[in-house]
């Protein structure tokens, strides 16, 4: 994975979320914060999500904004937060987010690396179980 | 063994949103596929074996089936890829 994408701000890793609305707004405020997204790309995370589910399996979930919301990026960045009591993510359970911002031409190969990474059973595993930011680094850099 | 090579008709490419749409109608139809795309090859109905291919627009992607029920299958997976599902979003939004 190219390894300019996570800050290591970028990285929460013992948070909770009441419903899958919270989860993504906190993932959204992660990317702004670190200066990856303007503000209305939150929304725009929101509003993919309603038209569909980006719950990928392993306990992971990988919002993003839509198409349109483009422009709202300002550099290619990931996030990772987690969730160890779950997120109820449309009857599934979510322990990880993996937020995502990526323009034109970053975002398909940003998802081919991050999907590589959690089709290994032990990685995937790694990132669900996390308690130190380093561990995360160490899997997604 | 069944088999139909088609070129990923969506503007961003098999990603999250066609993706998603492909793996639950491989599912639906209950037939195990393989999507091969270079040198890969993963069963149809795991989201993150299909996002791991990293097919983009225009990406040629082979699928193949065996057994009762293969061929309509794969001309329905076909059919779905062969389709601009963004477009189809900007549509509904």
């Amino acid at each position: 994975m190219r390894d300019d994408l996570l800050d290591p701000r970028a990285v929460l890793l013992h948070e909770s979320a009441p419903d899958r609305e919270a989860a993504i707004r906190l993932c959204g405020r992660v990317l702004v914060e670190v200066g990856a997204v303007a503000e209305p790309y939150v929304e725009a995370m929101l509003e993919r999500e309603r038209s569909i589910s980006t719950y990928v399996g392993e306990g992971v979930a990988i919002p993003h904004g839509t198409n349109a919301s483009k422009e709202d990026i300002k550099r290619d960045a990931i996030c990772v937060v987690r969730f160890p009591g779950g997120v109820d993510w449309d009857g599934e359970q979510v322990v990880l987010c993996v937020g995502i911002a990526a323009r034109e031409g970053g975002h398909v190969p940003l998802l081919a690396s991050l999907a590589e990474i959690l089709l290994d059973p032990d990685r995937a595993k790694a990132l669900r179980e996390a308690t130190e930011v380093s561990q995360v680094m160490k899997e997604l850099t | 063994m069944a088999q139909r090579t088609v070129a990923v008709a969506s503007a961003s490419g098999l990603h999250a949103r066609p993706a998603k749409l492909f793996v639950q109608e491989a599912v639906r139809l209950g037939v195990p596929v393989t999507v091969r795309a270079g040198d890969k090859a993963v069963p149809a109905k795991s989201m993150l074996g299909v996002l791991s291919l990293g097919v983009v627009q225009g990406t040629e992607v082979t699928l193949e089936a065996d057994g009762p029920g293969a061929e309509e299958a794969l001309d329905a997976l076909v059919a779905l890829l062969s389709r601009d599902l963004d477009a189809e979003e900007a549509l509904d939004a």
